[in-house]
C-alpha cells in the first residue's frame, strides 16, 4: 500500500510538472530576446468573463510590441492575496505595475508604497482613495446607467412597465448601474414594475423573471445589469412563450457574450463596458517612453444594437 | 395547549411524530405562506409551481446523492465543482465538437462517476475523512472546470483562429432537455429529478446495498464485523453522487445553453439543506429519500414565495436562515 500512495504521489508530481511547465512555453528568458521591460499585471478575480476579457485585451495589446513582457497574477477574488502580488512585483524589480483592484480602500497602502518607490502604477477599472497613484483608466457605470435609461425611455416613447433586474446591490457596479438607470428615465412615465438581485449570475435572473413572468400579464422591457442576466431572462420568456413581447437590454457588451445575443436577435441592445486593457498598455508604453499620461483616463462606451452590430456599434455621446 | 396536553394529544396520533409528519409541517407552514403572501394570485397559477420544480431540479438532483452520502455518515463537498466539470465538458463536446449528444451525455457521466469514485477510494481504503477528501475534490474538480474551459464560458459563440466570434446553433440536445412536455405542464428537468429519486429510492429500500449504506451509517466498525463491503458500498455511494452531479451538469449546460466553470458555486450547501431539513440525521444510518423530496419542496417553494413577492436580498437570506432552524427545530421535538 505505501508503494501505491508512493507511485500516486509521483505520478502527480510528475504531472504537476508537466502542466506547469507547458504554460510556461514563451522563450522569454532567452538571453537576445528583445524584451527590455517587464510589466506586472494584478487582476483580482479571473472568475469573472469580463475580467478574463481584461487580461486577454492586455496581452493582445501587449503582444504587438515586442519589447515589453506582462506578467499576469489571478487574485482569486482575495485582497491578501493581491497585495502579496504587489509585494512580489516590488521586490521583482517590474518596471510598470497594472493592477485592477478588488477593493478601493484596503490595498491603498501597497500600491502608495510601490508609487513612492518609483514604480509608475495604473489603475484599472475600480479607482482607490487618494492619489497615489500614476494613471487611473476607467468607464463610468453610472453614465451607462443613465445612456441606457434614456435609451429605453426612447424605445419606450417614454411609457412602459420594465422589470430590473440588479447585479448585486452591494457592488459599486450594481449601486451606479442601478442609480445612473434611475437618473436616464426619471422624466419619462417608465414604470419599474419589479426589482430583485440576480447577483450577476444567468440562473438566478432566469428564476426571478420567471416569477415576473407568472405575476405580470404585460411586461414591455427587462433592463439587466449584465448581459447574462438579460440572456437568461430572455430564456425564462422564451420558455413561456412571451420572448416576442418582451424588449430585452444588458451591459457589458462582450464580443462573445452580450455582442453575440444582439446579433442572434436576444437583446435589443446592450451598452458595452469597456476593460481598457488596450489603453493600459498604450498608456504604458507612454511612460516608458518617458511622456506624460493623465491622471484619468475615462473609456467612452458604445452601444450595440441590431441596426449598429455589424458597423461595430455606436460610441455614446 | 400545555405541555402535558400535548403529550397527551401526541401520544393519541403517533403519526404526528413520524419523521415524514415533522417534515411535511415545515413544508405546510411555507405553502400557506405561499398562500397568504400570493402575489396577486401568482401563486395560485400552475405555472408558478412548474416553474419552481424546474428550478429546484438541478439542486435536487445534486441531493439525491446527497441524501445517500449523509446516510452512510459522510458528506460530499464536491458536488458543485463536479457539476461545473460536467457542464463545460458536455458543451465543450456537444456544442463544439457537435459529437453525438448520447455519446456526449455517456462520457459526461462517466467523467461526474470517475470523480465521485476517486472520493470513495480515498475515504474507504485510505480513511480520509469524508469531509476532507470531498473538499479536496471539490478544489481540484474546479480548477479541471477551468482548465478544460480555458476560464471562458463554453458558449454558442465559438472563437475562430483570427480572434472573432462565430454564432453556432444551440444542438437539439439543449432544447430538449429544456423543454416542457405533457402539454406544457412540467419540464424535462422535472421528470430527470423524478427519475434520479425513484433510482435512489430502488437503491435504499429494495436492493441489499442499501442495507449495506444505512449499516455502514449507523455503526460502520459493526457493519464491517458483520461482514458488511464497507470499502465498495462506500465507492458505490460517491460514485452515485459523482454520477448525479454529471446529470445536474447536464441539466444546468441545457438550461443555461452553455458550460459555465463558475457554475454550482455552493450548491452543496442548498444541497445539504435540503437533505437536513427532510430529516435526514448527518450523523448518519437514519432518513430516506422521500424526506429529501419534501426537504427539495420546501426549499424551492420558500425561494418561489420571496421571488414573487420581489423580497430584498438580506430578507431573503433571513427568512431563509430562519427557515432552516425552524424546519430542524420540528425534528428534534420529541414526546
Amino acid at each position: 500500500m505505501k508503494k501505491l500512495l508512493f507511485t500516486i504521489l509521483v505520478v502527480s508530481l510528475a504531472s504537476l510538472v508537466c502542466v506547469v511547465g507547458c504554460s510556461r512555453k514563451t522563450p522569454a528568458s532567452d538571453a537576445d530576446s528583445p524584451v527590455k521591460y517587464k510589466i506586472g499585471m494584478s487582476q483580482c478575480n479571473l472568475g469573472e468573463p469580463w475580467r478574463v476579457q481584461m487580461n486577454a485585451d492586455v496581452k493582445n495589446a501587449a503582444e504587438e510590441y515586442s519589447e515589453i513582457e506582462v506578467i499576469f497574477k489571478d487574485a482569486q477574488n482575495d485582497t491578501l492575496k493581491q497585495r502579496s502580488h504587489m509585494e512580489e512585483f516590488i521586490s521583482a524589480g517590474v518596471d510598470i505595475i497594472i493592477i485592477s483592484p478588488k477593493e478601493s480602500v484596503p490595498l491603498v497602502p501597497i500600491i502608495s508604497q510601490a508609487y513612492k518607490n518609483g514604480i509608475p502604477v495604473i489603475i484599472l477599472d475600480r479607482k482607490i482613495i487618494g492619489d497615489d497613484y500614476t494613471c487611473f483608466i476607467g468607464a463610468d457605470n453610472i453614465e451607462i446607467g443613465k445612456a441606457a435609461g434614456k435609451w429605453i425611455a426612447a424605445n419606450l416613447q417614454g411609457k412602459g412597465k420594465v422589470i430590473e433586474l440588479k447585479g448585486l446591490m452591494t457592488t459599486i457596479a450594481g449601486q451606479d448601474r442601478n442609480s445612473g438607470f434611475r437618473q436616464g428615465i426619471k422624466d419619462s412615465d417608465i414604470e419599474i414594475i419589479f426589482e430583485a438581485d440576480m447577483k450577476w449570475l444567468e440562473p438566478n435572473a432566469r428564476k426571478e423573471m420567471e416569477s415576473a413572468l407568472s405575476r405580470f400579464e404585460k411586461i414591455d422591457l427587462v433592463y439587466a445589469h449584465n448581459d447574462p442576466g438579460a440572456h437568461g431572462a430572455y430564456l425564462a420568456a422564451k420558455a413561456a412563450g412571451r420572448e416576442k413581447e418582451i424588449k430585452f437590454v444588458g451591459i457589458d457588451g462582450l464580443p462573445q457574450e452580450g455582442q453575440i445575443y444582439v446579433k442572434q436577435g436576444v437583446l435589443a441592445a446592450t451598452f458595452e463596458y469597456p476593460t481598457g486593457g488596450r489603453e493600459a498598455i498604450e498608456a504604458a508604453l507612454k511612460l516608458l517612453a518617458g511622456q506624460e499620461v493623465p491622471k484619468k483616463i475615462t473609456l467612452p462606451s458604445k452601444i450595440y444594437t441590431p441596426e449598429n452590430i455589424d458597423q461595430g456599434g455606436q460610441h455614446l455621446k | 395547549m400545555t405541555g402535558n396536553d400535548l403529550k397527551s394529544f401526541t401520544d393519541k396520533n403517533q403519526w404526528l411524530l413520524s419523521p415524514t409528519a415533522r417534515a411535511l409541517g415545515a413544508l405546510i407552514i411555507v405553502f400557506a405562506m405561499g398562500l397568504i403572501f400570493n402575489a396577486d394570485g401568482a401563486f395560485l397559477k400552475w405555472g408558478t409551481h412548474r416553474d419552481m420544480l424546474r428550478a429546484v431540479s438541478v439542486y435536487g438532483i445534486l441531493a439525491c446523492g446527497m441524501t445517500i452520502v449523509i446516510i452512510t455518515g459522510g458528506i460530499d463537498l464536491s458536488v458543485g465543482s463536479i457539476l461545473a466539470l460536467s457542464a463545460v465538458s458536455f458543451s465543450l463536446m456537444a456544442i463544439h465538437f457537435a459529437m453525438n449528444p448520447i455519446l456526449a451525455i455517456i462520457i459526461c457521466l462517466l467523467i461526474g462517476t470517475a470523480c465521485g469514485c476517486s472520493s470513495g477510494l480515498l475515504i474507504g481504503k485510505y480513511s480520509v475523512q469524508p469531509f476532507i477528501a470531498t473538499l479536496a475534490m471539490m478544489v481540484f474538480g474546479r480548477g479541471l472546470a477551468k482548465w478544460v474551459s480555458g476560464g471562458q464560458k463554453i458558449s454558442t459563440a465559438v472563437q475562430q483562429a483570427d480572434g472573432t466570434y462565430q454564432y453556432v446553433e444551440v444542438p437539439k440536445v439543449f432544447d430538449f432537455v429544456n423543454s416542457k412536455v405533457f402539454a406544457d405542464n412540467i419540464t424535462v428537468v422535472t421528470l430527470i429529478l423524478i427519475v434520479c429519486l425513484v433510482i435512489s429510492w430502488v437503491l435504499l429500500t429494495k436492493l441489499r446495498q442499501g442495507r449495506y449504506i444505512y449499516a455502514i451509517g449507523g455503526n460502520e466498525e459493526a457493519a464491517r464485523l458483520s461482514g458488511v463491503p464497507v470499502l465498495s458500498s462506500k465507492i458505490l455511494t460517491y460514485g452515485l453522487s459523482g454520477l448525479f452531479c454529471g446529470i445536474a451538469g447536464i441539466c444546468q449546460a441545457c438550461q443555461e445553453l452553455q458550460g459555465d466553470p463558475e457554475a454550482g458555486v455552493a450548491y452543496e450547501l442548498s444541497a445539504i439543506a435540503m437533505v437536513v431539513i427532510g430529516g435526514t440525521s448527518l450523523k448518519g444510518g437514519r432518513g430516506g429519500i422521500w424526506l429529501t423530496l419534501i426537504g427539495i419542496l420546501t426549499i424551492g417553494y420558500l425561494e418561489k414565495i420571496l421571488s414573487i413577492n420581489a423580497v430584498g436580498e438580506d430578507k431573503r437570506l433571513m427568512l431563509t436562515g430562519a427557515i432552516i432552524i425552524a424546519a430542524v427545530l420540528l425534528q428534534k421535538t420529541r414526546k
